[in-house]
């Protein structure tokens, strides 16, 4: 069947139906979640267990079952290696796996596909295991790729039933309070598996540190928690800035950064009040600082900003350019330490940040948001899941909130990538569809949404370059041939979901070249 | 590869071309994903040795995300190479004639042979982009680096003037004329000029090369360079040599070597009030020196005042995060523009009215201002022409 973008999707994935996407918010639901699991306790009881086989003994883990992880370490996690491998010395099978994200350090997940041991994932898949899935390796069922929001949803709703949480915490007491700001290497908010822990059949805590009772801040709670297992490395610290935070010295990025901010700058959002996405990545980073010293300039005062926090988040809260930082995950250690010293700096889980159905989001409270692309199409619909060789290379992560959310949503990316042009008739895969997305900045130029032409005037008087979308894709196309194709079958490898739960995509497998 | 015919490099936006003449012509491509790239970068290839003739060989190419510019390029540098008497390739270009006194606010330097740094060059509004052949270009590079500029040229719509900084015409000058002049720059950078021969000897080599590619002739501007002590003190011949000079540069970091002095805004006061005299008294530009620093902003800020206070046009750029500041400081002012306007419709109804003397309120104009107020009004009216940006 057809969506509504016109995306030909199947009516089943693996043993469930289709919702095909309908719209942004098309979809409507009032109702009741999902139940959780519910267990009386008595006092003195022991949850403390010697290892990690203990522990998944001790939930019950059979073959077939879900196991689900946060992903706050980034490439420094160590916690899903380790207890995967468990899982296979004891010798499970047929696991399915439902982490936050994946990235680059869990590439030895593949031997753990090829044995058997995993045969199904359902998360945001970041490098090797992507590339490995989209080479239709061997899973048993596509993989669901969702938004931070969508994930919280999914579970909340019961698409997902989780059968076991691990959650790596830096510190925990022998209770399950546990948490990621405190102890010798915290990660950041571990608040992303709060919802896992409410809703699994069975919480494992990780820790590597056992704190007093209790040990605080509350993200995870001890009437979530069964067992608490003590390990010697939850996580590398450095390593939660990977990739993301270096500060991009490319004039042509920097542009782009400029122009973002400007773009900001000239929008009717540009008052006191100003809240906004900042997000990692060279050119978001760029376009925060740039934001961050008009605002200065113009001595306004910035309700909220948003994001993974960073340094440069920080450093506003310092100077008194905004109010507040609402943080769901760090993405250096400056923002690590900030959250457990300052009040301003408030951990946001995804629920709260994005889950659509519920009573409120705080990303529809963003004026501003800058996020980036892998493509995007003249009908401004954007593409942060799949290379433009059909594999299956990022997770949708916050994009499709923000995108939903934002008064003015900002994409920002170069016109081209080597030869890769970035503007296409039509996007390999949409993650975010033109519907939410208002601005896409490039190099050469701003397009605006046709929705928008308010937005379009004010850029027209403060003299920024305003570029028809299709002018911009003519003039990357006249610096570079036409790329080969791929040929898509009708396998399907993914499906990507719309925050509400629909279908606004699936990835398929490729089959050859034109 | 074979040693000796390798052309481009292994960089990020670059590629490595070579080629082994033989009996029959064989291209190989390697490239990140033969998939995606193959079939366009070999339509490249194949189009580029159509237009130098018949070519027999092994010819290599691998790219590293390079634009279809940068393979044509490197293709005919490698050709060109290893078939020294292989005919240049003459793109066809439409290039706007600029005027002798163009805004020239900024110029915005660009290594000439590093393709990653010359992509999007032509976005940041710089007024003047100074694609350069000599300081940033390696020796062994000269020659691949003025076939990568002409290509550039050949495929880019610059919005304002570009130029080309050339070598020495001892060192290489004149073949960089013959080669970019077929890519039509509005202007020929000269560096360390010295006396009006040097000048003279550049004007006849682009007359030369004009009339050999069929270019009007005098149409291609030159910017001589003065950045050593017998420069700055022949800056007033240099400015008068020759009516191809546009504007005269400053150039403080070799002049400074020169001379041994240590780089303060006191010890360039001589230098940069000599160029202003020089150049104005020929009735041409003066652009100042670039400032080194990309990193302070206030620096640049306060240099690029001064040289405004000293009479300059214009300013040197080595980032185009420069360029914002440098036009902060060489745009008139609202109120600069209404008074030359004032000025200049107050001569135009004395000089219709036949009256020799001009007054406004009162207060006598005399010529200098006059003149003054002249470039001023020229000078906004064609920044208000320029897109915006």
């Amino acid at each position: 069947m057809k969506n509504a973008l016109g995306r030909e999707i199947p009516t089943t994935i693996g043993n469930r139906s289709v919702e095909a996407y309908a719209g942004a918010f098309a979809k409507q639901r009032s109702g009741f979640k999902a139940p959780q699991p519910q267990k009386s306790s008595v006092p003195g009881e022991n949850k403390v267990l010697p290892s990690l086989e203990a522990a998944i003994e001790a939930t019950g883990l059979k073959d077939g079952m879900t196991i689900s992880f946060h992903h706050s370490f980034r490439e420094g996690d160590r916690v899903i290696n380790q207890v995967v491998d468990a899982c296979a010395r004891m010798g499970l099978k047929d696991l399915r796996l439902f982490p936050t994200a994946l990235f680059g350090t869990h590439a030895k997940l593949v031997d753990h596909i090829k044995s058997g041991v995993v045969s199904r994932i359902e998360g945001s898949m970041n490098g090797p295991v992507g590339a490995f899935i989209s080479q239709g390796g061997k899973l048993r069922e596509p993989a669901t790729l969702r938004s931070h929001g969508g994930r919280w949803r999914a579970i909340e709703s019961g698409d997902v039933a989780i059968d076991v949480a691990f959650i790596a915490a830096s510190q925990a007491d022998a209770y399950g309070n546990a948490n990621g700001i405190n102890g010798r290497t915290p990660c950041g908010p571990i608040t992303f598996c709060m919802v896992d822990a409410q809703y699994a059949r069975k919480t494992v805590v990780v820790t590597n540190e056992l704190a007093p009772y209790p040990a605080y801040p509350l993200e995870i709670q001890q009437g979530w928690v069964d067992y608490i297992v003590v390990v010697d490395e939850v996580g590398d610290p450095e390593q939660i800035a990977s990739g993301t935070l270096e500060m991009t010295k490319s004039p042509a990025r920097l542009r782009i950064a400029r122009l973002a901010a400007d773009a900001v700058v000239a929008s009717p959002y540009f008052k006191d009040g100003l809240s906004f996405q900042g997000g990692a990545g060279g050119v978001s980073l760029a376009a925060t600082m740039y934001l961050a010293e008009a605002m200065e300039k113009a001595k306004i005062v910035g309700g909220f900003v948003m994001g993974g926090g960073t340094r440069i988040m920080v450093e506003m809260l310092h100077k008194g350019l905004v109010r507040t930082i609402l943080d769901g995950q760090a993405f250096d250690p400056i923002a690590v330490a900030s959250l457990g010293v300052d009040p301003a700096h408030v951990i946001m889980n995804p629920g709260l940040y994005a889950n659509y159905d519920s009573r409120g989001c705080a990303t529809y409270m963003l004026d501003a948001a800058f996020l980036g692309a892998t493509e995007v199409d003249v009908d401004f619909n954007v593409n942060v899941n799949t290379h433009s060789d059909g594999r299956l290379l990022h997770g949708i992560g916050g994009h499709q909130d923000v995108a939903a959310g934002a008064k003015m949503t900002v994409i920002t990316a170069p016109s081209i990538r080597g030869r890769l042009p970035v503007i296409l008739d039509r996007v390999t895969t949409v993650t975010t569809p033109g519907e939410v997305v208002d601005v896409i900045v490039t190099e050469r130029g701003i397009a605006v949404n046709p929705r928008r032409d308010d937005l379009k005037a004010c850029f027209r008087d403060a003299g920024l370059p305003v570029r028809d979308i299709a002018e911009l894709k003519a003039e990357a196309d006249g610096l570079v041939r036409p790329l080969g194709k791929p040929v898509f079958g009708d396998e399907v490898v993914a499906a990507i979901e719309w925050r509400d739960g629909t279908v606004i995509d699936v990835v398929r497998k490729v089959e050859g070249w034109q | 590869m074979p040693e000796g015919t390798i052309v481009g490099s292994d960089a990020k936006g670059d590629c490595r071309v070579s080629l082994v003449p033989g009996k029959s012509l064989a291209i190989e491509v390697a490239t990140e994903d033969p998939r995606l790239f193959e079939r366009g970068i070999r339509e490249v290839v194949e189009e580029t040795l159509a237009k130098l003739g018949r070519i027999q060989g092994t010819l290599s190419v691998a790219d590293k995300g390079s634009l279809d510019y940068v393979i044509a390029a490197r293709v005919e540098a490698a050709v060109r190479t290893a078939l020294p008497k292989t005919p240049s390739i003459v793109p066809a270009i439409e290039r706007r004639a600029s005027e002798k006194d163009a805004p020239r606010r900024s110029r915005l330097y660009a290594p000439g042979n590093n393709p990653r740094l010359l992509v999007g060059i032509e976005l940041h509004r710089a007024d003047c982009v100074l694609l350069d052949l000599e300081d940033s270009v390696p020796p062994t590079e000269k020659a691949a680096a003025r076939v990568l500029v002409k290509h550039l040229l050949g495929a880019i719509d610059f919005p304002n003037e570009v130029w080309v900084r050339i070598n020495p015409l001892a060192l290489g000058g004149a073949d960089d004329v013959r080669e970019v002049i077929l890519a039509r720059p509005h202007g020929v950078a000269l560096p360390k000029a010295e006396s009006r021969d040097d000048v003279v000897a550049l004007s006849k080599e682009l007359a030369k090369a004009e009339q050999a590619f069929g270019a009007p002739l005098g149409s291609t501007w030159i910017m001589p360079i003065l950045e050593t002590a017998k420069g700055v003190l022949h800056a007033e011949e240099i400015a008068a040599a020759d009516p191809r000079v546009a504007v005269v540069a400053f150039g403080a970091e070799d002049f400074t070597r020169d001379v041994g002095a240590r780089r303060t805004s006191e010890s360039l006061l001589f230098a940069r009030s000599m160029i202003v005299a020089a150049a104005k008294a020929a009735g041409v530009q003066a652009s100042d020196t670039v400032y080194a620093d990309i990193d302070d902003e206030v620096g640049l800020a306060v240099e690029a005042h001064l040289a405004r206070d000293l009479g300059f046009d214009g300013k040197g750029a080595i980032h185009p995060g420069q360029i914002p500041a440098l036009h902060a400081a060489f745009t008139p002012s609202e109120k600069e523009m209404d008074e030359a306007r004032k000025i200049v419709t107050a001569a135009e109804e004395a000089e219709a009215h036949g009256i020799g003397a001009i007054a406004i309120g009162g207060k006598m104009i005399d010529r200098p201002v006059l003149e003054r107020a002249r470039r001023v009004v020229r000078l906004s009216d064609r920044l208000s022409r320029k897109e915006s940006r």
